[in-house]
């Protein structure tokens, strides 16, 4: 009996195809564009978060203790290399590196901006988060006297590969310091902060400058896919401030929280309207076959059978558009996985903002999942009061009457 | 034909309760979606430009590309003197700015350090009205400096405290001397305050040995609308080959951009709102369409023109969307006009977004009567594009198979 109606299911969403087919290509049409838009903003939050761990805060970072609220070297960690090593024998630990950093002035001869000097082990930074991929021009690498520079600052400073740059602060001692550089590379982290002030320079010429022990760092940032690592660390080294990346980067929580919002929002209100959409061609469509069903209430077909066909033919109409919308989706997700948004033309404005010029979406199964019951919910329901409407049929009145 | 759409609509009610609730609701999402982005990228340029950045900016050619102290103004007087004779210029002021160090008794910092005009500068930024602790500038404070709220934690200072300033003057020399905080600001801005301090150019000009010569001129308009014509005029009027007078919209192109940028954004997320409406209204005429096709099928072979089917169809959408366009425009105007009057408040999100420029937790709607029209207009293009499909069904049928259709 199930197998005859739904094939009756079947033919009846095809007996008026261009209404099944307009409707399918809206359900198409919609849930695609939900899913690239979806795919997009994801892509875009996730891309900063992703390079804003890499190139700074880790999963993970550890500072002494009033450091991120004064940022003065004097707030240090004295015993960075021993913690390190103690991090690295941790389990769920994949990686940790050590930083220093000192604000200052960098100068030019021509042009001087506020900076920050990071010192960093390249090696150490590449196996953490990949730092080479930050190259927007130049070399990665430091040699004798070399720096690398965030592409905001260069762009401030006028600077290119090859120029050199000059950079003051204050030491250990309290003493002002300068030391000149060649600039090696130019990087972009699309982390503002590091691509507004960021100089570059080897670890250990930065110790070397501020006056440190070669156990000292200013941050350690570690990398771990444990949650609960953070809470962890926190007690276990109780006497450094220990925070999570959400605790470093409220500003990126916000905008995840944000987008599920307004994912959500978008969501909501997308499939409202499919939801109208179909119910306007479901409820037409058992208008317009309201003497068939007379006719099979009076032949003696029980109401549950009626329901049952109505519904399947809800849900075939429902699946279509939805296999179609994933389809679509699915070739405009990976379109933009792959190639992304090209907005070059906006360059400067997007960089400055850390964002970069192509950007790129991410695919989330949950994506189709949540669709996939919406429509399907949209379309069931979408059934209920022309189903109401046959019920209360009287068949003997409906079949006599002119359609 | 008009008649006999008026008939059609009252008589096929859910397809007309359908339409127009559909078009009503997205008439008032789009005026003020639209409204409350326009809003905020104003509200955002405003801000900026009250803070410091000023409308109208008077450079020497390549001191913003180049820099440099040969790139710094000379004889400011002679093209102070021919400012003030331009129609449409409300106020200007100069400025000379250098970057240095800035040292407390236990910290330093870079710091930018502008040499300002006192009683013009109040006329032309906000940094005045921005006033915290202490007092503002004037001719004559001396040594005194008036230092970014977020400068002054940085390096742990009070009203009263002595600063050590190390920088080099305009003529490349070593210049040092000690200021006293007298006055603290907090504009919003988080860059700002924390990168910011301002000494009276009677004090500063001696230290710098910048007297007569500045970084640039900024300039402030009557007319912000018309700041184009005004350049227009300034760079007629000062004649030089050697000076460059450059509008808000080259100063801050990247933030023009940035907002650009968001724009194509919001309208992308827009468009799927609309996109999916358009499709409902388009199927629901479809449906209205495609169980009347015996109808126009004997509308045709009465002598009815395509023309006339088309007239017909389009008079529908037509009074439906002027009805739903005609409650929702003043329910989605007032709602603009209100927010522009009251701003929306998302508490700490300045804070939050301080990165990003932002430096007010008001989101103000943007009420402006033509902006308002084209939205309209648009929701109307979308409604009578509706009708396309509909009425190429309709005409795919010959009248007389029109009349036995079933």
């Amino acid at each position: 009996m199930f197998r005859l109606i739904l094939k009756i299911a079947w033919k009846n969403s095809f007996a008026r195809p261009s209404r099944t087919i307009l409707l399918v290509v809206m359900i198409a049409v919609s849930m695609s564009m939900m899913l690239g838009i979806q795919g997009l903003y994801d892509g875009m939050v996730k891309n900063m978060a992703d390079k804003n761990k890499r190139s700074d805060s880790g999963d993970i970072s550890i500072f002494a203790k009033d450091y991120r609220i004064n940022r003065d070297i004097r707030y240090r960690i004295k015993n960075a290399e021993l913690i390190q090593k103690e991090l690295k024998n941790t389990e769920d630990v994949e990686a940790v590196v050590l930083r220093i950093s000192a604000d200052g002035l960098a100068s030019t001869a021509r042009k001087s901006s506020f900076a920050q000097i990071r010192g960093i082990d390249l090696q150490a930074e590449e196996n953490f988060g990949a730092f080479s991929e930050f190259l927007k021009s130049g070399k990665i690498e430091f040699g004798k006297r070399g720096a690398i520079v965030g592409i905001e600052l260069a762009k401030t400073l006028k600077l290119k590969v090859g120029s050199k740059v000059v950079f003051s602060t204050q030491d250990s001692n309290g003493e002002i310091n300068s030391m000149a550089f060649k600039v090696k590379a130019i990087v972009q982290t699309t982390n503002i902060v590091l691509d507004t002030s960021a100089i570059y320079i080897n670890l250990e010429k930065l110790r070397t400058f501020l006056g440190l022990t070669p156990h000292e760092a200013t941050q350690i940032a570690l990398k771990s896919e444990n949650k609960k690592l953070s809470e962890k660390l926190k007690s276990k080294y109780s006497s450094f401030d220990v925070k999570s990346f959400f605790e470093l980067q409220p500003m990126m929580k916000m905008m995840e929280d944000m987008m599920v919002i307004f994912n959500s929002i978008t969501f909501f209100i997308v499939m409202s309207v499919v939801f109208v959409g179909i119910f306007g061609v479901m409820y037409v469509s058992v208008l317009d076959r309201i003497r068939e069903f007379g006719i099979m209430l009076s032949i003696g077909m029980q109401y549950k059978y009626i329901r049952l066909q109505i519904f399947l033919e809800a849900i075939v109409v429902g699946l279509l558009g939805f296999l179609s919308g994933a389809v679509l989706g699915l070739v405009l997700l990976i379109y933009l996985k792959d190639y992304g948004l090209d907005f070059s033309a906006f360059a400067d404005a997007l960089e400055m903002w850390g964002y970069e010029t192509i950007i790129y979406g991410t695919i989330k199964l949950s994506y189709f999942t949540t669709t996939f019951f919406a429509i399907m919910s949209a379309s069931v329901l979408s059934v209920l009061i022309p189903l109401r409407k046959i019920k209360k049929l009287n068949p003997i009145e409906v079949i006599k009457a002119d359609k | 034909m008009f008649s006999l759409a008026l008939k059609n609509i009252l008589f096929y009610k859910g397809r007309s309760i359908t339409t127009f609730i559909l078009t009503f609701l997205s008439t008032i999402l789009f005026v003020v979606y639209v409204s409350m982005m326009d809003g905020s990228h104003k509200s955002m340029l405003e801000n900026t430009l009250k803070i410091y950045t000023g409308a109208i900016e008077i450079y020497h050619k390549d001191y913003r590309d180049i820099g440099g102290n040969e790139y710094l103004i000379q004889d400011v007087k002679s093209i102070t003197d021919k400012l003030s004779h331009v129609d449409g210029v409300e106020a200007f002021t100069t400025r000379y700015e250098t970057y240095g160090l800035l040292s407390s008794h236990e910290n330093s910092a870079a710091s930018l350090i502008a040499g300002i005009e006192p009683d013009s500068e109040k006329m032309i930024s906000s940094i005045a009205d921005a006033l915290k602790e202490g007092e503002f500038l004037s001719h004559n404070s001396g040594n005194c400096l008036y230092m970014g709220s977020g400068l002054v934690k940085k390096l742990k200072l009070n009203l009263g405290s002595e600063v050590a300033f190390v920088g080099a003057a305009s003529d490349n020399s070593f210049a040092a001397d000690i200021f006293k905080v007298c006055g603290i600001f907090k504009t919003g801005s988080f860059e700002f305050d924390l990168s910011s301090a301002f000494v009276s150019r009677s004090y500063f000009d001696k230290l710098m040995l910048a007297q007569n010569k500045a970084s640039y001129i900024t300039v402030k308009v009557d007319n912000l609308e018309n700041v184009d014509a005004i350049n227009k005029k300034i760079v007629q009027t000062l004649d030089s080959e050697k000076l460059e007078s450059l509008t808000w919209k080259t100063l801050m192109k990247t933030m023009v951009e940035a907002m650009e940028v968001d724009s194509i954004f919001n309208y992308i997320s827009l468009s799927l709102f609309l996109i999916v409406i358009f499709f409902v209204i388009m199927i629901y005429g479809f449906i209205n369409v495609s169980s009347r096709i015996k109808e126009f099928g004997v509308l045709r072979c009465i002598g009815l023109s395509n023309v006339n089917i088309f007239s017909l169809l389009f008079y529908e959408i037509f009074i439906l969307s002027t009805l739903a366009i005609f409650f929702a425009a003043p329910i989605a105007g007032s709602i603009c006009y209100y927010y522009s009057l009251n701003p929306i408040v998302i508490e700490g999100i300045a804070e939050m977004y301080k990165d990003y420029g932002l430096i007010s937790d008001e989101i103000p709607l943007n009420f402006d009567i033509l902006t308002i029209i084209w939205n309209l207009a648009f929701i109307y293009g979308l409604n009578f594009l509706s009708i396309l499909y509909p009425y190429f069904y309709i005409n795919s049928f010959r009248p007389i198979e029109a009349t036995k259709h079933v």
